[in-house]
């Protein structure tokens, strides 16, 4: 056991450390979520807007900056050792391959988290905003949540974006679709029935949704629903990966073609 | 003349050279991703946005003002690409070491996305149109057309700019995804350029798309070419500067790319 978190501290401690020196990481964390946070925050914070609006302006932006690391970064776990050569070697050795993605999902994780401090930061010294009403407590759980979702996401995303390159364009032009369905800069509930139930399949959707009631004494405060739905979806696309992953080991094993995919 | 025509097919070729070879989205996948998908949905959440924070009275102005700025999607991605792809796959040295005329060969990268730049608006007024109503009977739609074409040829006078960073950055589409989505701020696409900070506006008005952003928005409700002959023309000027400045950074980037031998530096 020890052996094995010793192997995904490794894989954790040299994402990161590549993370650190890649402009793109910057871009994604940093970059990104301050634009999205400053349209945000022109668009939401008019004089007489209900402090709501103003809860998603401060928050919304690191909620994208958190997703966008988590599925370009935590998602291209198994690419990125294609791209650099070392996809064979990490096949090769003992340590079983979810744990050194675990690892690099993990480093994602914490990388992502980061965006908040830049857009609330934004928020505060640019907007003079500030979350109205924190529940601290639950707060902090739907945060959690909502991290198990992206890490369940990231998990899943990996052997699908190392099987089909095509995936991976297609999320990332998707992306933004994304930001609408899970709600991160405004309400689900504002957009047609069809599309609420399309967002009740994604995790973070529940996540958020939670998060932001954790800001506000208005509207209905169903936590323990919201967070089970979270949970309930992301392990469902936990038990998917493991499909994935058994056709990753196939193509990279057997067939020996995954380098070529 | 015979000079002139030489140049012309210089141009020709090198702008068909540059679609089959440097385009960044030629295959159905990757133009599928990227010129519907992400347009669709860049609309999508920004109308949704505006229509949570001031109404759905309001929300024409942000599917247009989106559907407009799609045309940075092709003038900056697409012509900062070509160069980033150029040093990608190989073939820099050779460029630089052609005897091409570099005018040319400078302006026939951004014809295509031009082009390009145009579609993806039609895709994304299609978008607005379809899904949020957007009513054009009243709009002065040949003046619109031209808005497009001139905020297309703009967009990429900006994209040669930043694409002639390619020549000694590896990295140089990054450079486009900031560009790209910093347009989105300070441009008026999802709210006036009054609401920005002074210096902010200053910017605003040094860039493509401002000027041309608020005609389209006037055309589009239907005003007259005199009406925002300023606008435009002005427009044109700011397009024109960036392509100029850009060709005398690509001049001089090239020398230097030579000089340190960074065309292939990774």
């Amino acid at each position: 056991m020890s052996t094995l978190a010793r192997a995904a501290f490794s894989a954790f401690r040299v994402s990161m450390r590549l993370r650190v020196v890649s402009p793109w990481a910057y871009l994604n964390w940093l970059v990104f979520p301050m634009i999205f946070a400053a349209v945000g925050l022109f668009v939401l914070s008019r004089p007489g807007a209900p402090a709501s609006h103003l809860t998603y302006g401060v928050l919304g932006g690191g909620l994208i900056g958190y997703w966008s690391v988590a599925y370009l970064d935590g998602g291209n776990g198994i690419q990125d050792e294609r791209w650099n050569g070392t996809l064979e070697q990490i096949f090769a050795v003992p340590t079983p391959l979810v744990v050194i993605l675990l690892g690099k999902v993990a480093g994602s994780l914490l990388f992502g988290i980061l965006s908040f401090i830049p857009t609330v930061a934004l928020a505060y010294f640019g907007f003079h905003a500030l979350l109205p009403h924190v529940d601290a407590l639950r707060f902090a759980i739907s945060l959690g949540v909502l991290s198990f979702t992206f890490f369940a996401i990231a998990l899943t995303l990996t052997p699908l974006f190392a099987l089909w390159r095509w995936a991976f364009q297609m999320l990332n032009g998707f992306e933004l679709g994304v930001y609408v369905l899970c709600g991160f800069m405004f309400p689900v509930a504002i957009l047609a029935p069809w599309a609420q139930l399309i967002a009740g399949a994604l995790a973070p959707t529940w996540a958020t949704r939670a998060l932001y009631a954790s800001t506000t004494t208005e509207g209905a405060h169903d936590y323990s629903t919201w967070w089970f739905a979270a949970i309930a979806v992301s392990v469902a696309y936990l038990v998917a990966s493991y499909f994935l992953y058994r056709l990753v080991e196939k193509h990279a094993r057997v067939s020996g073609d995954l380098a070529l995919a | 003349m015979s000079r002139v025509a030489a140049e012309a097919a210089v141009f020709a070729r090198s702008t068909y050279l540059q679609y089959v070879a440097l385009f960044q989205w030629a295959s159905v996948r990757g133009y599928v991703a990227y010129k519907v998908l992400l347009p669709v949905t860049q609309i999508l959440f920004f109308v949704e946005l505006g229509i949570y924070a001031t109404g759905r009275q309001n929300a024409l102005y942000f599917a247009l003002g989106n559907a407009l700025q799609l045309t940075a999607n092709a003038g900056i991605f697409g012509v900062i690409g070509t160069v980033a792809n150029e040093r990608q796959f190989g073939t820099l040295p050779i460029l630089l070491g052609s005897p091409a005329n570099r005018l040319v060969t400078f302006l026939s990268r951004a014809i295509v996305n031009v082009i390009d730049g145009i579609a993806t608006v039609i895709i994304g007024l299609l978008v607005a149109v379809v899904l949020f109503g957007l009513d054009l009977q009243h709009g002065n739609l040949p003046l619109l057309g031209l808005c497009v074409l001139v905020i297309s040829g703009t967009t990429a006078g900006l994209g040669l700019m930043f694409g002639s960073i390619g020549l000694v950055m590896r990295d140089a589409i990054i450079i486009a995804n900031v560009v790209y989505y910093i347009l989105l701020v300070v441009c008026g696409i999802n709210f006036p350029v009054s609401s920005l900070p002074g210096p902010l506006q200053l910017v605003s008005f040094i860039l493509p798309l401002t000027r041309g952003v608020q005609a389209a928005r006037e055309a589009a409700a239907g005003a007259s070419l005199q009406q925002v002959a300023g606008l435009l023309g002005g427009e044109v000027l700011v397009g024109l500067v960036w392509a100029f400045g850009g060709y005398l950074l690509f001049r001089l980037l090239e020398n230097y790319a030579r000089r340190g031998g960074l065309q292939e530096a990774y």
